[in-house]
């Protein structure tokens, strides 16, 4: 496999080039809210409406996407497939960024829009990331170990915060 | 501005700062956290996208020896 260079921020910048809807999720999510952790893949649940789907899938060639399962290597999600509320683990030539249809107990695009706000997250680049109320949810939700390490710090942020809206 | 009002602004503002806890009850660095906050979420990611990158260049070195 191939060794690139993370860059988060040019996944983004491709994503909203080509008008994809979604919304950022995960361990990105949680460090643009201001929480201290490290995150090595771009969690993102995408709206699964068809002319979206057809608009991810065109961001795939410059993304340079392709599964990160051995078996599927050479392989892009289909539109059936990226229609599923399932998850796609992808390599891109900016590191990896997993689509995923839904979190949590069933939690797709449609409905995290009501629980996501919009972040300015480089120069003249805007897009839409759940809230930490929904981010720390969803992981208090997931039976996963790995999402219930995450969420001290994320309730830690988000009590820090409201200190600092108190003023 | 005085010496002396130099010295009781900081000898007013030491106390708070000596006494804010650097960790919560259960361990979490409450000093990284105001360090993020203090941050744009641009420049969070930045912080992310450079902390990764450095791990990356460290488990690259590693690798070549």
């Amino acid at each position: 496999m191939t060794k690139p260079t993370i860059n988060y921020l040019e996944i983004l910048k491709t994503l909203r080039r080509h008008k994809v809807d979604f919304i950022v999720v995960g361990g990105v999510c949680a460090v643009l809210h201001g929480a201290p952790l490290a995150a090595f893949d771009l969690d993102v649940v995408h709206s699964r409406e068809t002319g979206n789907l057809t608009r991810l899938w065109m961001s795939f060639r410059p993304l340079g996407a392709h599964y990160r399962i051995p078996a599927r290597q050479t392989e892009i999600p289909g539109l059936s497939e990226l229609a599923s509320t399932g998850h796609h683990l992808l390599m891109t030539r900016f590191g990896p960024l997993d689509l995923l249809g839904a979190i949590g107990k069933g939690r797709d695009y449609d409905q995290l829009r009501n629980e996501s706000v919009e972040m300015q997250v480089g120069t003249g680049l805007v897009v839409r990331v759940a809230t930490l109320e929904c981010l720390i949810k969803t992981k208090e939700e997931s039976g996963l170990e790995i999402d219930q390490a995450a969420l001290p710090v994320l309730r830690r942020v988000s009590e820090e915060k409201s200190k600092s809206s108190d003023f | 501005m005085t010496e002396t009002n130099l010295q009781t602004r900081d000898a007013d503002a030491e106390p708070q700062l000596a006494h804010a806890p650097t960790h919560s009850a259960d361990g979490v660095d409450l000093t990284l956290i105001g360090w993020m906050l203090s941050l744009t979420p641009a420049e969070r990611l930045q912080v992310l996208q450079q902390a990764v990158r450095s791990l990356q260049r460290l488990r690259n070195d590693q690798a070549d020896y």
